[in-house]
C-alpha cells in the first residue's frame, strides 16, 4: 500500500489550509456559498477527509461535515441546500438538524429523505454556542451509521486537535517564567510530545478509514470505528494538555483555544466515544 | 493513497515468500539455540549464509553484500515477511543491522572486506560498545579513552550492557580520541578483536534470571589496536553514531509491529485495552509506511520508536493483568512453537511484560524520544 498523500492530494492540502485561512473572517453563508463553490462537497473521501481536517483546524460554523459525512452517503446525492441524518436511531444530538434543509433518516424501512421543515428538530443548547445539535421527532428510526460520518468527525476532531497543539505550542515557547520560555520545561516539552503522538496516531487512523471507504475494502466498517476510537482517545490528551499548558489564559473567553478545545470535546462525545467504538471493534 | 500493492514489490515478495519455503531450516536441523544476540550456532550460520548467497540478507545492498539492490518499498517487504513467519534472518542481529551496516556506510574498502563480509557471511559475530558506566542517554558523556600511538591505538576504559560481547569476535568500540574537544567532538569508533590482548568482558544475568547472558562488562586495559581498525575520520565518531543508529532505527518499528502482533494473537481478550492493541498495531503499521517514502528524519523515527514500544508495554501489563494471580506462572508458554524463535514461546507472561522495557530504554529512552519530538518537530527550546 501507500500511505502518502500524491502530488494532486498534496495540493489540495495546500489550497484548503490557505483558503480557509483567508476566509476566516467571511459571514457563515458566504463561507458556505466558498465551499459549494470549489466543489469540496463532492470530493471522494480522502480528499473529503484533507478538507476535514482544514476545517477541524478552524473550527468551521458552515454545516460542511453534516452535509458531506452525514447525508451525503445516506442519501447518495447532494442535497438541495445544506443536509444531515438522522443515523444512530436515537434522532438525539443530530448535527445541523435545526437547520439542514433536507434530512436523511434511516428507519426500519430503508432511508427515506424528508425536508427539513417537514419533521421537527429542536436545537438543543450546548457548551460550545457555535455547534448546532437537535433531537428530531421521527418515527420508525433504526441505527445506521455511515462509515463516512464517523470518519469525518474523526478527521475533524484531529484537525481541531493540531490547532490546539500548534495553538500550546506557540504559547510555550514566548511565555516566560522563571526567566526561562516555559516550552523548555521538560514536563511541558513532555506534554507537547505526547499530543504530537497523539495526533500522528488518530490522523492515520482517520486517513486509513477515508482510503478504505474510497476503495469499498471490506475494513471499512472496523477501520471507520478504529478512526473514531483513536480521535477520541487522542482530544483526550489533547485536551488535558493544550489547556493546562495555557494556564489561566486557558481558561478564558477571549481565548480562542477555548472553541478549539470544545470542538474536540464533541467530536469524541458525538456518535459514540472511544470507549464506545473500541468495544465495536471488540463485537 | 492507494491500498493496493505495488505489483514490483509483490512480485518480489512472492519471490522471497518462495525462496523461505524452499530453504528454511527445518525444525529438526534448528534444535540448539542460539545463547545470546550474538551467539550462533551453526544451523544458524548456514541460515545467514543461505540468506547472503541468495541475496536476501540485506536485500537493499548491492550483490556483493548480500543484497540485491532492493527499493526501500522492496526491503519493507522483504522485513514484512521475515516478521509474518517470525524468522530472524540472523542472529546477531546488532552485527547485521547496526555494524556490518555501519561498515557498508563508512568503512574503508579493507574494512568492508576484513570485517563487514565474514559479519554478513556469519563467519563472526560483532557486538556494539556504546554504553558506558558514565554513558548512557548522554552518550557523548562516554570516557573509554583512545590514544594514537604511531600505527595503533592505545584503548583504556570500561564499556557496560554490551550486548553478546562474550560471544562475539569483534566490538564495534566508540572511544574518545580528542578529550579537550568539545564532547560530541572527540568521538572515533574502532574495530576491537574481542581475543586482543587487554580485553576482558563479563557476562551478567538480566531482569529475567542469572542464566539469561547476553549483558556485559568490558574492560580496556592497555589494548593496541590497529590505525586501520578505525572506522570513519579521526573525531567524527559522533557521525557515525548517528548513522548507527540510523541503521538500527529506521525500520525498527517492524519489530515493535511484530510483537504487537504477537500481543494479537497471543492475548485475545474482550476487553478494551484490547481494542486499543489492535489500533496501535494499525496505526504504527501505516505511520511506518508513511515514512517509507517520505520523511525519514531521525526526529520522525521517534515517533515511532515511541508509539510501539509504548504500545508493547501497554498491552503487554494488561495481558498480564487480565490474568491475575495466573500471569505469576513462570516459565510458562504464552506462544506457539516456533523452531526459528523461541523467544515468546518460552516466556511467561510476567517476563513478557518485564522484556517490553528493552523496548523503552534501548536505544534511546522514551523520555530522550519525547525531547527529541519536542526539540526537532515542535521546535522547542533546548
Ligand atoms: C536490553 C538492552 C540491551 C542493550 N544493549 C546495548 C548494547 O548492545 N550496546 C550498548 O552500547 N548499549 C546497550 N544498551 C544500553 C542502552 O543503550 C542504554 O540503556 C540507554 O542508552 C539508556 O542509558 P542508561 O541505561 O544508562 O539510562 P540513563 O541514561 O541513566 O537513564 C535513566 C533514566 O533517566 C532518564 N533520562 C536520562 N536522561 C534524560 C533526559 N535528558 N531527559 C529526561 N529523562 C532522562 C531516562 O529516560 C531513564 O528513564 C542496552 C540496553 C538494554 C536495556
Amino acid at each position: 500500500m501507500d500511505f502518502e498523500f500524491d502530488e494532486d492530494q498534496r495540493l489540495l492540502q495546500q489550497m484548503v489550509r490557505e483558503t480557509v485561512t483567508k476566509s476566516r473572517s467571511l459571514p457563515e453563508e458566504e463561507l458556505w456559498a466558498q465551499y459549494r463553490e470549489l466543489g469540496w462537497l463532492e470530493a471522494p473521501p480522502v480528499e473529503l477527509a484533507i478538507v476535514l481536517e482544514e476545517l477541524g483546524y478552524v473550527a468551521d460554523p458552515t454545516p460542511f461535515l453534516a452535509t458531506a459525512t452525514w447525508f451525503a452517503p445516506l442519501a447518495g446525492r447532494l442535497p438541495e441546500g445544506s443536509g444531515t441524518a438522522v443515523c444512530d436511531g436515537t434522532g438525539r444530538f443530530v448535527l445541523d438538524a435545526d437547520r439542514a434543509d433536507e434530512i436523511a433518516l434511516v428507519t426500519g424501512d430503508g432511508v427515506v429523505v424528508v425536508k427539513g421543515s417537514d419533521v421537527r428538530a429542536d436545537r438543543v443548547a450546548v457548551f460550545d454556542q457555535t455547534l448546532h445539535v437537535a433531537h428530531v421527532d421521527a418515527p420508525g428510526l433504526v441505527a445506521g451509521v455511515p462509515d463516512l460520518a464517523l470518519m469525518g468527525l474523526a478527521i475533524t476532531t484531529v484537525g481541531s486537535c493540531r490547532r490546539i497543539l500548534d495553538m500550546a505550542v506557540a504559547h510555550v515557547k514566548q511565555r516566560v517564567q522563571f526567566d526561562v520560555p516555559i516550552g523548555s520545561f521538560q514536563a511541558v516539552k513532555h506534554k507537547a510530545a505526547d499530543m504530537y503522538v497523539a495526533i500522528e496516531r488518530a490522523r492515520a487512523l482517520a486517513y486509513f478509514s477515508a482510503l478504505t471507504i474510497a476503495e469499498d475494502d471490506p475494513r471499512r466498517r472496523r477501520a471507520a470505528a478504529m478512526a473514531k476510537a483513536a480521535a477520541g482517545e487522542c482530544q483526550r490528551v489533547v485536551f488535558k494538555h493544550g489547556l493546562q499548558l495555557f494556564g489561566a489564559m486557558g481558561f478564558t473567553w477571549e481565548n480562542e483555544l477555548q472553541i478549539y478545545l470544545k470542538r474536540a470535546k464533541a467530536g469524541d462525545l458525538l456518535l459514540g466515544t472511544a470507549s464506545e467504538h473500541r468495544r465495536a471493534l471488540l463485537a | 493513497m492507494r491500498l493496493t500493492a505495488d505489483p514490483e514489490v509483490e512480485e518480489f515478495r512472492a519471490e522471497f515468500s518462495a525462496f523461505l519455503d524452499a530453504n528454511l531450516p527445518s525444525e529438526q536441523e534448528a534444535v540448539p539455540r542460539s545463547k545470546s544476540s550474538a551467539d550462533m550456532p551453526e544451523w544458524a550460520r548456514r541460515w545467514q549464509r543461505t540468506l547472503f548467497d541468495a541475496g536476501w540478507l540485506l536485500p537493499g545492498q548491492p550483490p556483493e553484500y548480500g543484497g540485491r539492490n532492493a527499493t526501500l518499498a522492496q526491503q519493507l517487504a522483504h522485513l514484512e515477511e521475515l516478521s509474518r513467519r517470525r524468522i530472524y534472518h540472523s542472529f546477531n542481529p546488532q552485527g547485521l543491522g547496526i555494524i556490518a551496516a555501519s561498515l557498508l556506510t563508512f568503512g574503508t574498502e579493507e574494512q568492508k572486506r576484513r570485517w563487514a563480509l565474514p559479519i554478513l557471511r556469519a563467519e563472526i559475530t560483532a557486538a556494539l560498545g556504546m554504553s558506558e558506566p558514565g554513558a548512557g542517554s548522554d552518550l557523548a558523556g562516554l570516557r573509554t579513552r583512545a590514544v594514537l600511538a604511531g600505527d595503533h591505538f592505545v584503548v583504556n576504559g570500561q564499556k557496560v550492557w554490551t550486548s553478546g560481547a562474550h560471544d562475539a569476535d569483534v566490538l564495534l568500540t566508540f572511544v574518545r580520541t580528542d578529550p579537550e574537544a568539545p564532547k560530541h567532538k572527540g568521538i572515533s569508533v574502532l574495530l576491537i578483536p574481542t581475543d586482543t590482548e587487554g580485553v576482558v568482558r563479563r557476562p551478567f544475568g538480566s531482569i529475567t534470571g542469572p542464566e539469561d547472558l547476553d549483558f556485559n562488562e568490558v574492560f580496556f586495559t592497555d589494548v593496541r589496536v590497529p590505525r586501520e581498525n578505525l572506522v570513519g575520520p579521526l573525531n567524527d565518531g559522533w557521525r557515525v553514531a548517528n548513522g548507527s543508529l540510523g541503521h538500527e532505527r529506521t525500520m525498527l518499528w517492524i519489530s515493535f509491529a511484530e510483537r504487537l502482533e504477537d500481543l494479537v494473537r497471543d492475548a485475545a481478550s474482550d476487553a478494551e485495552w484490547y481494542a486499543t492493541l489492535l489500533m496501535d498495531l494499525q496505526a504504527l503499521r501505516l505511520l511506518g509506511y508513511r515514512q517509507l517514502g517520505g520523511d525519514q528524519s531521525p526526529a520522525q523515527i521517534s515517533v515511532l520508536k515511541l508509539l510501539g514500544s509504548e504500545a508493547v508495554q501497554h498491552a503487554s501489563l494488561h495481558a498480564l493483568e487480565e490474568r491475575g494471580a495466573e500471569g505469576l506462572v513462570h516459565p510458562a508458554f504464552t506462544a506457539p512453537f516456533n523452531h526459528m524463535n523461541h523467544e515468546p514461546f518460552i516466556s511467561s507472561w510476567f517476563e513478557r511484560y518485564v522484556r517490553s522495557f528493552a523496548g523503552t530504554i534501548a536505544g534511546g529512552t522514551s523520555e530522550i524520544q519525547r525531547n527529541i519530538i519536542a526539540e526537532r518537530i515542535l521546535g522547542l527550546p533546548r
